[in-house]
């Protein structure tokens, strides 16, 4: 402990230092710009500032790059909150809950939930990132193939909670959802499925298309078509700071979603995908609010944001420890770490101390500056509903067509656009929810992956589900997720029938 | 019980049932393997069987669950969305040979939804839908040659047409500050990689 | 505080500008095409040759990651580029040897679409095994894999790559094929190998260097020829009784007809930089060895690659549609 002390006091002496809380608060305010705006993800951005960090001392770069990846998180909520535009997965979540609090005056508190739980749960796991990093990654790397095909089975079924109407009809979406993952390069034999020769689909079908369309652009419709619920929405913009009683709500929600996206951060391929809706649906069955999800749960928005920037922080973990990057952002910082000429891996700890500590301390600083940009510019953000929708609708799309454009500099992902646009409209007016779909897509080919290789390592053996502990238990818990899913769906059948 | 029927979630039936059915015929091009060795078709066959079995289920259900009607379809309405189908698919096939540039890219792709988009916004009822996709594709075909200036007036002119309320004087304010903006953040600040003005 | 990639790479070193051609070029940015996603061995290695490639040139050089289908995207658009020395292409095993065999629809000649200009980099394979799997010598390996009843698992960063082609080839020499586990790229495969949830794994040097020196995982094998400089304690599988040579490899390429005063002043360039003992250094750490070709022996060793990888790919029976 004490000495876990005394290497945080080091670490915060270089995170502190003027340089390097420069371009940690640059790193901050540029990725809450990309993160506001649809499409450009961290990914993009940092691939494009990577040179400009070759001339920075290495620490300072990677506090900058990280800067980058959990201000992205940030700023992606506001836009799924305000325009239900989510530019991530993780976001996917926060426009249930956030945009229908947005429609009812409660935008500022929604923003401010979702900021406050952020630099919440983002300083407890930094904090655990710091005290038990190695032990964690123990943890992460006794999941094997079989573990992580029955975490994400457990995901699929729990993105089924993430529907407001029928069961059968969500999880008909979320199967949907798989099938559309199925498009592109089989993994396991390179071969192209459902491509139809186009070489744009071999890399499989684009995320941010289908979330710009499905969600943003059908949305835009959908509200030009009622003007009466634009004049509703810009007639409600209610006080921006959380209620007394919103705060009573709000916090154990918080506390959950932290520990959920703490825990779920630390596996590599894909954990951190889960974190934000596996907390959605332990709020939805747990929390107080319960009963207003689908209206506006101010849980909804609590939960699920402290969740992704608490797996956000934790997901740093494999890197550290082992050198090895957990998702896309991190390849990055591989690279640029190498390009630095430092080897990340076990010894960094040791061989680069200034690195590792500065790193974990600037993850706290970063989070509080996040937090010190964020608060204010609720305020502007919450004004920008108050601008006359025939203004913003015109504006939305720009921002969305550039956004899908300069993801590969393709004009394929925008006609891609068009297509998810029209079919959104069309589930929109089927009442089937793109929500569990696009679940269904994300976590479909990890799935697959997953299955398969558990499968060619068993030797076609399927028992080595259940007899591994750690997926047993996921099994299990997504077996009684089932159960309490379609018990409510029994009782609603059953007062219906009373009734009719 | 007697019928009820909700339409909607028939609807959403018949729809994941087709796509279980076309997904399982494509399927057909990729070889099953073995529980050991799956092949690139084993996951599709499972996912497609159980999306047409719950495609059966939600249709079932709409049997018992409505009246869910959906909202009313004029004669206009269906006949423009014919037209406007025909209109992409003709447009689709025909671009090419007029002006070598449809040719080029996915530059067919985009006249085609255009055209189609354009013929199926003169139903009033599907306006903003039309209107709105049409504006993206333009941006679409617009953007590469014609370059980030103009693919930005033109989507937001044409998504301007979708709503009734615009004033000439609202629409070049719109066009002025957008067009700023846009510039400030996509080209000053992030530098993407587009042609500012058009190509010949 | 302006951060955009032409302010990041032209002001500082646009001071240090090269004399230009006579035609003058290079006139604008040069645009290099990377067929592979941010952050792996391909970009990484652009991105090391493009910082001093600007200074020389004095004009940015501008990393372009177009990833997909076995990189055959990026280089299909390289070859429709105009070739006029502003677009070029991290050319590579993958897109230049192996996908040409893989992919029956390629919409591009690995040979006549392109100009190849110089091979920066080559470097071996490398077998390497979870430390408490037992396996530190390819007689090891041979021993557990006849004896094991179910055989041994071989984990590789994808079906189609290099190191997969590996694996089959070791399985064909050793009579008993190999249970071949592909992962997503190396990243998610070595953590299955530091896990133990596959014992074993065939990886390129640059991606693996790092965890055999910090003993996560052994080396039981390199591919190479004779023993890699960096790791001289490590036989070669040759050594060990298998023949079996195979080297990935990453070079320079840009459309067809690029002017020859273009190409001879990229070759020499690129000469130059990988003779600079920083950059050798930074290779050397990775694991691979600077490239010495000329254009006109880069193009034949591409063409000896293409000719080699034909058979292999068909035998392994890894197909893409």
């Amino acid at each position: 402990m004490e000495l876990l002390l005394s290497n945080l006091a080091h670490g915060f002496g270089v995170a502190l230092s003027l340089q390097n809380l420069t371009f940690a608060l640059l790193g901050a305010l540029i990725g809450t710009a990309i993160g506001v705006l649809p499409g450009i993800g961290p990914v993009a951005t940092i691939s494009l500032l990577l040179p400009i960090t070759f001339g920075l001392p290495a620490t300072t770069a990677i506090i900058m790059l990280a800067g980058i990846f959990y201000g992205a998180q940030y700023g992606g909520s506001t836009t799924s909150i305000l325009l239900n535009l989510p530019g991530e997965v993780s976001s996917v979540v926060t426009t249930l809950e956030g945009y229908k609090m947005a429609r009812n005056g409660r935008a500022g508190a929604a923003l401010a939930i979702a900021a406050l739980g952020s630099f919440f749960a983002g300083s407890v796991a930094t904090i655990l990132v710091a005290a038990s990093g190695p032990l964690l990654t123990q943890v992460a790397l006794s999941f094997g193939p079989a573990d992580y095909f029955s975490l994400m089975l457990l995901g699929l079924i729990i993105a089924c909670v993430l529907a407001q109407g029928s069961v059968v009809k969500a999880i008909g979406m979320v199967v949907l959802g798989v099938a559309l993952g199925l498009v592109g390069t089989d993994v396991q034999t390179g071969q192209q499925r459902f491509t139809f020769g186009i070489p744009e689909l071999s890399d499989g079908i684009g995320f941010v298309p289908i979330a710009m369309g499905m969600f943003g652009i059908a949305e835009i419709i959908l509200n030009l078509e009622r003007p009466e619920a634009r004049s509703v929405l810009k007639s409600k913009v209610g006080s921006l700071w959380l209620t007394k009683e919103e705060w009573v709500r709000a916090t154990p929600a918080v506390l959950r979603g932290t520990v959920v996206g703490s825990f779920l951060g630390i596996l590599p391929g894909g954990g951190a995908s889960l974190a934000a809706f596996g907390s959605y649906m332990m709020e939805r069955k747990i929390s107080r609010g319960r009963n207003e999800f689908g209206k506006g749960a101010i849980e909804g928005v609590a939960g699920p944001e402290s969740a992704n920037n608490a797996a956000a922080q934790t997901s740093f973990i494999p890197l550290l420890t082992l050198g090895i990057p957990s998702n896309a952002v991190m390849a990055l910082m591989v690279g640029a770490l190498i390009i630095q000429g430092i080897q990340p891996g076990p010894r960094m700890v040791e061989a680069q101390p200034d690195l590792f500590w500065g790193l974990i301390a600037s993850m706290w600083v970063g989070n509080l500056m996040l937090l010190v940009i964020n608060l204010p510019m609720i305020g502007m953000w919450v004004k920008l509903l108050q601008v006359p929708y025939k203004f913003l609708y015109p504006s939305i799309l720009v921002f969305c067509c550039i956004g899908v454009y300069s993801l590969n500099n393709n004009v394929f992902d925008v006609y891609m656009t068009v297509l998810f646009t029209v079919f959104g409209y069309m589930c929109a007016k089927l009442r089937l929810e793109p929500a569990p779909m696009l679940i269904g897509f994300v976590l479909g080919p990890m799935m697959e992956e997953h299955l398969r290789r558990a499968m060619l390592l068993s030797r076609g053996d399927w028992m080595v589900f259940v007899q591994r502990p750690i997926s047993a238990t996921m099994l299990a818990i997504a077996a009684f997720a089932l159960v309490l899913m379609a018990l409510p769906n029994i009782r609603k059948g059953k007062d219906q029938a009373l009734a009719g | 019980m007697q019928l009820k029927i909700s339409t909607k979630d028939v609807l959403s039936g018949v729809f994941l049932i087709l796509v279980a059915v076309v997904g399982l015929y494509l399927n057909q091009d990729h070889s099953l393997g073995t529980a050991r060795r799956m092949g690139p078709g084993y996951m599709p066959m499972m996912t497609f069987y159980l999306l047409g079995g719950l495609g059966v289920w939600t249709l079932l259900i709409g049997l018992f669950s409505g009246p869910d009607p959906l909202e009313k379809w004029t004669g206009q309405d269906v006949g423009s969305l014919l037209a406007g189908i025909a209109a992409g698919a003709v447009t689709y096939l025909v671009a090419p040979s007029i002006w070598g540039f449809f040719g080029q890219t996915y530059n067919a792709v985009g006249v085609g939804i255009l055209a189609g988009m354009l013929v199926f916004a003169i139903s009033p009822g599907w306006r903003p839908l039309a209107i709105v996709c049409a504006a993206v594709a333009v941006f679409g075909l617009t953007l590469e040659k014609g370059g980030f200036f103009l693919a930005l007036t033109s989507l937001m002119l044409l998504s301007c047409v979708a709503d009734r309320t615009h004033t000439l004087r609202g629409v070049a304010g719109l066009l002025a500050f957008m067009l700023a903006l846009s510039w400030y953040v996509f080209i000053h600040e992030l530098d993407i990689r587009v042609n500012l003005w058009p190509v010949l | 505080m302006r951060l955009t990639r032409r302010a990041a790479l032209g002001v500082p070193l646009l001071g240090l500008a090269a004399p230009a051609l006579a035609q003058g070029w290079p006139a604008q940015p040069i645009r290099l095409i990377v067929p592979f996603a941010p952050g792996g061995t391909t970009d990484l290695i652009a991105r090391l040759v493009a910082a001093p490639l600007q200074e020389r040139l004095g004009q940015p050089v501008v990393i372009e990651n177009r990833p997909g289908a076995g990189a055959t995207l990026g280089s299909q658009m390289a070859a429709q580029a105009a070739p006029d020395g502003h677009t070029l292409l991290l050319s590579n095993i993958a897109s230049h040897a192996i996908s040409p065999a893989l992919y029956g629809n390629l919409r591009y000649d690995a040979l006549r679409d392109f100009t190849h200009i110089a091979l920066l980099t080559l470097n071996p394979s490398v077998i390497v095994a979870n430390p408490r799997a037992g396996i530190g010598s390819m007689a090891d390996l041979a021993r557990i894999h006849r004896e094991s009843p179910r055989g041994l698992d071989m984990a590789s960063s994808g079906a189609g790559s290099s190191n997969h082609l590996l694996i089959v080839r070791l399985g064909q020499m050793l009579g008993r094929e190999i249970n071949h586990i592909p992962f997503r790229g190396a990243g998610p495969a070595m953590t299955a190998v530091i896990g133990g949830q596959v014992p074993l794994m065939s990886d390129s040097l640059p991606s693996a260097a790092a965890h055999i020196r910090q003993g996560s995982v052994r080396a039981v094998a390199m591919s190479s020829a004779e023993r890699h400089p960096a790791f001289p304690e490590v036989a070669t599988l040759r050594e060990q009784g298998f023949d079996l040579v195979t080297n990935s490899w990453f070079g320079l390429s840009g459309p067809a007809r690029l002017p020859a005063p273009v190409v001879e002043r990229l070759a020499r360039d690129i000469r130059e930089i990988l003779a600079r003992p920083d950059i050798r250094a930074r290779f050397a750490e990775i694991g691979g060895a600077p490239g010495a070709f000329s254009p006109a022996e880069f193009t034949a060793f591409i063409a000896a690659e293409l000719a080699a990888w034909a058979p292999l790919v068909r035998e392994s029976g890894a197909q893409p549609d």
